[in-house]
């Protein structure tokens, strides 16, 4: 079965030159997602160092900011993890690393990891993600 | 009727006596059992409520509701095959002369046309199915589950890929006759399934194949989206549809039908058969017949299986062909030719198995560079067919070789138009049967390139999905377009009872019970509405000034850091696109609001602008990070006092402006606002703490009897001071002088977006204006002239877009738009029933904004 859960994470966003995007180095437990050129998000179940990012990032001008109220993950854990994330959306999900798309019409940054699958949409449109889940794959998830 | 274990629909109903399976869809002739395979539409009937069911390779059972299609009042008894006998008034194409005039005949003509054709009938009020919708990525899909498709099914058996073979005929093996060919079939399935790698998906259909690759596979209970690295189409082939008069009476049966009755369900298909034989696969089936003692009293054979015809076998006709079928409910009498003589021969079965085609239909709908391959039956050549001088071309649509020389004497001369003027290919086999003929029709008598091709050489129309019918249910399943946005407040608007409705893809409150009191809370003393919807962006870095100078045509190189404007987006045309208020952080970071429903749209003009202008600027969108809450009304500030230690006096923040402060402890950045035309302060702060400011705000407010104000009393304070709603008051190409708004445009700079257009514009006169009305002899409830025309001299020279009751001023008043008439605008109209509207300056309420200076 599969199990979702709905969590607050940590997340930093950062917007810098590429070269300085280049410069952010993850810390443990710490994901970091380049979710374009000039654009990085930091993710994690801890707090994450604001400071400490900026100072790798070690630009003037650049954003380096906690935008953790943004954003809303939703967690499918267990052997049909994968499965129940496919009744909502068309990604292929890697073994381990992380997509951009669309989950339940929603844009959507996507973690895979081996047994978990972590959905990571914008706040205002969790409770929506979580019941197209919550319908769409319901019998692959455990009560 | 009883349903034998292993039947098919159709297979029992055959066994039952039933001999006419439809009627045909333009001249209700009737239709027999015919390929047996699923290709042909002679078998579509209403199963179960569905119509268009493929009742020759769907499982019967015990209880099942099955109708035929076709007829009035039955399909046995049809009145309506009248219309054979008016073949010659309703030529091909004949609804697209006959009722063009009058103009009134075609509704008339539609209706009757409607009535008397289709494939049954969609239950009005039948519950849609849940269909499960899952997406699947596999390295190699194989469409088709007999032996060719189960061999490319082990064969791409790695140790790393994913396959998934579909068999489209309900289990694998199923509708093959015990044999070596179906020992063969269980072989490979059972090595099939041994792996793991490959997952058998039984009873399910594909689509089409999309680009991509994308091929939907369609089942009663699921819609699986398959992304295959490539496709394997190993569909077979279907028998040849051979084309000569009587060729689609019932009991005329392709080979494969005729053998599987026998074979595979044990119902004898005729007692005397005529049997037409192109290859060895007929063969087979003429010992099957055989062997349930069908009487074959002719049999047509090429020279070169002649002598391996067995004993039992009547009148061998060597090299000659079936030149007519005739019979009035079904077939009675076959005639056979043979170097220009012909013989008759009485029968109640003629059966065909002159040669194969490929079902390649699939692998034609890819693209050439996509990797998608034939095999087995479906990779083979077309077998040769003469072309005759008449009888049904194609099935679905009762086209005739007769049809198809009509048109081309019409004028229509290529397979391409002639599969639209006639519509031959176009109905539910898409071409399976009949896609052959129609191309080496048009290829023989020279009419394109291909002149001379043969039905193996001729090029086909173009194949598009579906490949097989599919139901709306199917086609519906998994699309959800209702996206509801909620803020950080959406709780506690339940919880207090609201009104929640769709707005800008929000989900919003319009009330909490009394829209007028809500909104003589925020005339009278102090409201909080929840504004979290609004768009909310960062904009810095070195360029953002540029950047902001140059998306929007008001100037902003004098805005100071704590103050803020009014904005307007233009696109290039010049039309207005969405508003907001635009703030000064700093000398290189602004702020920026939008519209709700405009945020996403508002976003992504940010980053184009930034990336083709090559500047350097951050966009980071905050909509979704921070919620915001109005305060408005008399006893805003003096709420806010409550709640903060800073200043929030007219000194330290004025109008137009923001400051970053603390209010109950939640870092806000508070922004004075007009929009409802009091003192108002709206509170931008991180969305989680958006609950704990709610209460914090809504308990302070207490003392001034706060009540939460929604949607509906917006709409009234906003109509109060003229200001519009984008969307419901403007249209697409409306600029900003239509609109009154010219003061929001600086045309001293030297570029904005839409700067050029909007010049252009300007030189020509104003077509259109938005203006303010009043109203006098309207219903007390004004609302409902929202919409209404406005009437000059009897012409329709505007129209309402907002009105409503002023409860502060006691008349009705509204918003529309008027276009020019002469030399000016009109300036009073007729409205309604009987109201008059006369053109009034806005705002209505507090024209010198003294009350939301504060």
């Amino acid at each position: 079965m599969a199990e979702l859960r709905a969590t607050s994470p940590r997340v930093v966003a950062v917007l810098a030159s590429s070269g300085a995007c280049d410069r952010v180095v993850p810390r443990d437990g710490v994901r970091v997602v380049r979710v374009a050129r000039r654009e990085v998000l930091l993710v994690s179940d801890a707090d994450i160092d604001v400071r400490e990012v900026g100072e790798q990032v070690d630009e003037p001008h650049a954003v380096v900011d906690d935008v953790s109220a943004a954003w809303a993950a939703l967690l499918l854990a267990g052997d049909r993890s994968r499965e129940a994330f496919a009744r909502v959306c068309e990604l292929e999900l890697p073994r381990d690393g992380w997509v951009q798309g669309e989950v339940a019409r929603a844009a959507a940054t996507v973690i895979a990891e081996p047994a978990l699958v972590t959905i990571l949409v914008a706040s205002m449109l969790a409770a929506h993600v979580e019941d197209r889940i919550r319908t769409d794959a319901a019998e692959l998830l455990a009560p | 009727m009883h349903v034998a274990d292993g039947d098919t629909v159709a297979a029992a109903l055959y066994r039952a006596g039933v001999r006419t399976f439809s009627r045909s869809v333009k001249y209700h002739r009737r239709r027999g059992l015919y390929c047996g395979t699923g290709d042909c539409p002679n078998c579509l009937m209403t199963v179960d409520g569905q119509p268009a069911v493929r009742t020759c390779v769907a499982a019967g059972r015990d209880g099942m509701s099955v109708t035929r299609s076709g007829g009035w009042p039955s399909a046995d008894r049809d009145l309506l095959h009248v219309t054979e006998s008016l073949h010659r008034v309703m030529p091909v194409g004949f609804y697209y002369k006959t009722f063009i005039r009058p103009r009134f005949a075609w509704p008339i003509a539609e209706r009757v046309i409607r009535r008397a054709t289709g494939l049954g009938k969609l239950p009005p009020t039948r519950e849609a199915a849940r269909k499960v919708v899952r997406h699947e990525h596999v390295d190699v899909l194989v469409i088709g589950a007999g032996a060719a498709g189960l061999g490319a099914a082990r064969d791409s058996v790695t140790s790393s890929a994913r396959s998934v073979i579909v068999c489209d005929e309900g289990r694998v093996g199923a509708g093959v006759a015990p044999g070596a060919p179906l020992d063969r079939i269980r072989e490979l399935e059972a090595e099939v399934r041994a792996d793991g790698s490959v997952i058998v998906l039984e009873d399910h259909v594909a689509i089409g194949v999309y680009d991509g690759l994308h091929v939907p596979l369609a089942s009663e209970l699921e819609l699986v989206h398959v992304y295959p690295e490539r496709v394997v189409v190993a569909t077979g082939a279907s028998q040849t549809h051979a084309v000569f008069p009587g060729n689609d009476l019932p009991g005329v049966m392709l080979g494969r039908a005729a053998a599987a009755l026998a074979g595979v369900h044990r119902v004898r298909p005729g007692d005397r058969a005529v049997m037409a034989v192109g290859n060895e696969e007929g063969l087979d089936h003429l010992d099957t017949l055989l062997a349930v003692g069908v009487s074959i009293v002719a049999l047509v054979v090429p020279a070169a299986l002649a002598d391996r015809v067995p004993d039992g076998v009547g009148e061998v006709v060597v090299d000659g062909h079936v030149h007519e079928a005739r019979g009035r409910a079904a077939v009675r009498e076959v005639v056979l030719g043979r170097r220009g003589r012909g013989k008759r021969f009485a029968c109640d079965l003629l059966v065909l198995s002159l040669g194969l085609a490929p079902r390649d239909g699939l692998a034609r709908m890819a693209l050439a560079d996509e990797p998608v391959t034939l095999a087995g039956d479906a990779a083979r050549g077309v077998d040769e067919e003469p072309l005759a001088r008449d009888g049904t071309v194609c099935l679905c649509e009762d086209v005739s070789v007769h049809d198809l020389e009509q048109a081309w004497r019409e004028g229509y001369r290529g397979a391409e138009i002639l599969k639209r003027y006639t519509t031959t290919t176009m109905g539910p086999c898409q071409g399976a049967m009949c896609g052959r003929a129609l191309s080496c029709f048009a290829a023989a008598r020279g009419g394109s390139v291909h002149a001379g091709s043969s039905a193996a050489t001729a090029p086909r129309t173009t194949a598009r999905p579906p490949a097989r019918p599919v139901t709306l249910e199917t086609l519906a399943a998994g699309v959800h377009e209702i996206v509801d946005k909620r803020t950080s407040l959406h709780e506690l608007h339940v919880a207090a009872g609201a009104r929640l409705d769709r707005s800008g893809g929000w989900l919003r409150p319009f009330t909490y019970g009394d829209w007028r009191e809500e909104y003589r809370a925020v005339r009278e003393r102090v409201s909080i509405m929840d504004v979290g919807t609004l768009g909310k962006f960062t904009i810095g870095g070195p360029d953002a000034s540029a950047l902001v100078g140059r998306v929007f045509p008001c100037r902003t190189d004098d805005l100071t850091p704590g103050r803020t404007r009014y904005v307007l987006t233009l696109d290039e045309a010049g039309y207005v696109m969405d508003d907001g208020l635009l703030a000064r952080v700093g000398d290189l970071e602004w702020y920026l609001t939008s519209t709700s429903g405009g945020a996403g749209r508002t976003d992504a003009r940010l980053r184009n602008f930034a990336d083709r202008f090559a500047l350097d600027v951050h966009v980071l969108d905050r909509t979704s990070q921070w919620g915001a809450i109005n305060v408005a009304g008399p006893h805003a500030r003096d709420l806010l006092e409550q709640l903060t230690d800073d200043d929030v006096g007219t000194d330290a923040m004025p109008f137009p402006g923001f400051a970053d402060i603390t209010v109950a402890g939640i870092a806000c950045r508070a922004i004075r606002t007009g929009f409802v035309g009091e003192l108002a302060f709206e509170l931008h702060h991180p969305r989680s703490r958006g609950p704990a400011l709610w209460r914090a705000l809504a308990e302070a407010g207490r003392r001034w009897n706060l009540v939460p104000h929604g949607l509906d009393a917006l709409e009234l304070l906003r109509l109060e001071k003229g200001h519009l709603y984008l969307g419901q008051d403007t249209m697409p190409d409306d600029t900003p002088t239509k609109l009154g708004m010219a003061w929001a445009v600086d045309t001293s700079k030297p570029w904005f977006v839409g700067k050029l257009a909007l010049e252009r514009m300007e030189a020509r006169s104003l077509p259109r204006r938005h203006v303010g009305l009043e109203f006098t002899g309207c219903p007390a409830h004004a609302a409902g002239l929202r919409g209404e025309p406005l009437l000059a001299g009897g012409d329709v020279v505007g129209r309402v877009t907002s009105a409503e009751r002023s409860i502060a001023l006691d008349r009705a008043i509204g918003l529309g738009w008027v276009r020019s008439v002469g030399d000016g605008f009109p300036t009073r109209f007729t409205v309604g029933s009987g109201a008059i509207a006369t053109v009034v300056p806005t705002p209505f309420y507090d024209a010198g904004g003294a009350r939301m200076r504060g």
